[in-house]
């Protein structure tokens, strides 16, 4: 590649950065500014202070809630690739009548969108006492049709014979899956994961349905918490724990990257 | 369009959730209990940021007042999705006490029959209602019957750059009263530079309850049958004398070019102020003061403006109120109402209004040092109370009462949106009308 080339491409890239970029990093300015910095419409602070970070620990319980966040998003995560992979697993290499009608009436619930299942869901959850629990905020999402058929579509790559030999060595099915199957399929695991773990540290309005105390609230709550209505909103305050808030999606963002581009990809060229 | 999604969503919840209330028994629950013996008394509010602090504050020292009663406050999302987890849980175990809900609720849950009036234990308790501000408890009147307990109550005011009058030799002690003086002064405070205007003269939020106040302020009504105070409201009329007053002033004013359209976000028309991008507009009561703490200038409050001063009946309410929900055991309703009697006496108001803006619903709680004091340092708190004193009771500044009214204040967006694209006043405001009146037409079938 010449020189001046690498250089457009170089720029175009970075300029491309910037713009996409832009909501964090203006985000990222307004939480070191005061209110009326803000509201002045200012691009840069004019001082940094932390003020704001510490008002947003201080104004709700922050630390709590990325606690509880984290530990529900990490449930979640878990079930849903436990579930999602012995579900696809079975959809794949175990036949039975009605396999594959069975399972695109399993995919098929994807075009039923989730607001309309919620209040029946929440009554359900409210029958079986999962109110105020974590156990309310993690089991209704541990059975992921999107998850099923990602890891179907990964599953059904690895050679059926493969199966067919360790069921002549006498392999036990489970020993397959786990030996087997589990490994060769780790880049939609992680593909996988990364999703539940965002989507699930995104949840609003689920979790604010099912709870009513502080003790198991999470993170998106708490940043509404801060949002007030009819009166003038902090922002610099709301902008400092959003950009808490945002911390650890980045990260895992930055980590498994490469891999959730091999697996949405995967999923989509097959 | 987020917004509209969220109401439409909350529509669908509030009928899913009327459907499935009624494999739900109605009989009266157990009085919850602390581990020290105090009756639970739960608490929904949607009070956030600054105002969830001033709230948690006050119940913490009502819980420590006395020893029968535990209050717990719990905050649930904005007005509409509080509104919509009540209307799933109402009745069940997990149903809160009290239910803090906004002015344009009230109709539904007078009609939800999930709730019990707090007029039954004013009757039970004698307890006098006339300390209460008459112009805010009214709102929450219905055929002489106190429904719920007014709480937070806002009125919109005009606000204004006392520099920029200054600047526009304008006399900054006396801001503009009538339409026509409005008018001339937004003439005046439109700066120009080059063919950009860099300073407008006026602007209006475009949202609902402005135009519902400017035409209030005029004595006009909203809906018929007195608002829909005296029978369930059939028809909108807002599109009457009153509302083609504010709805031609905008657009007069648009064409001009002295007014700015600031769209749909309060924070965005108050950063419009701040970065003195407006010379005028009208806020609510509530955000004042932290609108005069950020403000690089001097910051000025009037009364709303009004066609012509013989004109002035007042304001109407906004805010929200709290309701005592149906389904609960004897002693936890006793028990809240004993928390809102206190919530109701002129220190806790006084503290409240201090730190939230919010008016008093005990006016004697404005003889307070603590408000006396904010007042000296705000005098702009003043004259919003002054405007809601100054009111005169008629169903008008009362207040409409539908069912539908979220959605009629869509509506009326969708048309004060269409002036700026030249839609002629009359014509908006009829359209408006028409599909307010579809909204109710559907809501009364019910």
């Amino acid at each position: 590649m010449s020189i001046t080339r690498k250089w457009t491409t170089y720029l175009l890239l970075i300029a491309a950065t910037l713009v996409l970029m832009f909501p964090i990093l203006y985000a990222f300015s307004i939480s070191f500014m005061s209110g009326a910095e803000v509201l002045e419409g200012k691009i840069w602070p004019s001082s940094f202070s932390f003020e704001n970070y510490r008002d947003a620990f201080e104004k709700v319980p922050l630390l709590h809630y990325l606690i509880n966040s984290f530990a529900v998003s990490i449930f979640v995560m878990a079930g849903q690739l436990l579930v999602s992979s012995l579900a696809a697993f079975a959809f794949v290499f175990i036949k039975f009548k009605g396999r594959d009608a069975i399972f695109f009436l399993f995919i098929s619930t994807m075009m039923i969108p989730w607001e309309a299942t919620m209040v029946p869901n929440f009554l359900t959850a409210q029958k079986l006492g999962w109110i105020n629990n974590y156990l309310g905020l993690t089991i209704p999402f541990f059975a992921l049709a999107f998850g099923t058929f990602l890891l179907r579509q990964q599953f059904k790559t690895i050679p059926n014979e493969l199966y067919e030999a360790s069921q002549v060595a006498g392999i036990s099915r489970f020993r397959f899956f786990w030996n087997v199957v589990l490994p060769v399929s780790k880049t939609s695991l992680v593909t996988l994961g990364v999703y539940s773990f965002l989507t699930t540290w995104n949840m609003y309005l689920w979790p604010l349905l099912v709870t009513n105390t502080e003790d198991v609230r999470t993170v998106q709550i708490g940043l509404k918490q801060m949002q007030t209505q009819e009166i003038s909103t902090d922002w610099g305050v709301v902008m400092a724990a959003v950009v808490v808030v945002i911390l650890p999606t980045l990260l895992l963002l930055f980590l498994g990257q490469k891999r959730l581009q091999k697996g949405l990809t995967q999923g989509a060229i097959k | 369009m987020k917004k509209i999604l969220a109401i439409v969503t909350a529509c669908l919840l509030v009928i899913l959730g009327a459907c499935s209330n009624s494999t739900g028994s109605s009989e009266a629950q157990e009085t919850k209990k602390t581990a020290s013996g105090k009756t639970e008394v739960v608490f929904w509010h949607a009070m956030s940021g600054d105002l969830e602090k001033s709230l948690n504050k006050i119940v913490d020292e009502y819980n420590k007042s006395q020893d029968k009663v535990e209050v717990k406050p719990v905050f649930q999302g904005t007005y509409e999705e509080a509104q919509t987890k009540f209307n799933t849980v109402a009745g069940t175990k997990d149903a809160p006490a009290i239910m803090q809900t906004f002015e344009v609720g009230t109709k539904f849950m007078i009609d939800s029959g999930k709730i019990q009036p707090v007029q039954k234990f004013i009757d039970q308790d004698h307890y006098d209602t006339s300390q209460w501000e008459k112009n805010i408890s009214s709102y929450y009147q219905v055929d002489g019957k106190q429904y719920s307990m007014p709480f937070n109550s806002s009125t919109p005011v005009l606000v204004y750059n006392k520099d920029a009058f200054k600047k526009a030799g304008l006399d900054p002690e006396n801001p503009p009263k009538t339409y026509d003086e409005l008018k001339a002064a937004a003439k005046k405070l439109t700066e120009k530079q080059g063919n950009k205007t860099s300073q407008y003269g006026f602007s209006i939020l475009n949202y609902g309850w402005f135009f519902e106040e400017l035409v209030a302020s005029q004595g006009g009504l909203y809906v018929d049958h007195e608002n829909g105070r005296k029978g369930d409201a059939e028809k909108a009329v807002f599109n009457g004398k009153e509302g083609q007053n504010a709805f031609n002033l905008i657009n007069d004013m648009y064409k001009e070019g002295t007014f700015y359209n600031v769209g749909q976000n309060w924070d965005d028309m108050r950063a419009a102020f701040q970065s003195k991008k407006i010379a005028m507009f009208l806020d609510s009561s509530a955000g004042i003061k932290t609108l005069v703490d950020n403000a690089p200038f001097d910051v000025g409050v009037s009364y709303i403006p009004v066609p012509k001063e013989e004109d002035r009946q007042g304001v109407a309410i906004g805010g929200a109120s709290l309701w005592m929900s149906k389904g609960i055991s004897d002693e936890t309703s006793k028990a809240a109402w004993d928390f809102m009697k206190y919530l109701a006496t002129p220190e806790v108001q006084a503290k409240w209004h201090v730190e939230s803006g919010y008016f008093a619903v005990n006016p004697k709680a404005y003889e307070q040092d603590i408000v006396k004091k904010e007042w000296e340092k705000y005098p702009q708190l003043k004259v919003t109370v002054d405007q809601l004193r100054e009111t005169k009771p008629t169903p008008a500044t009362q207040g409409a009462l539908i069912s539908v009214f979220p959605e009629s204040r869509q509506k009326v967006v969708t048309g004060m949106e269409s002036l700026y694209q030249g839609v002629k006043p009359k014509k908006a405001l009829v359209q408006a009308a028409k599909e307010t009146n579809r909204a109710l037409e559907v809501a009364n079938q019910k």
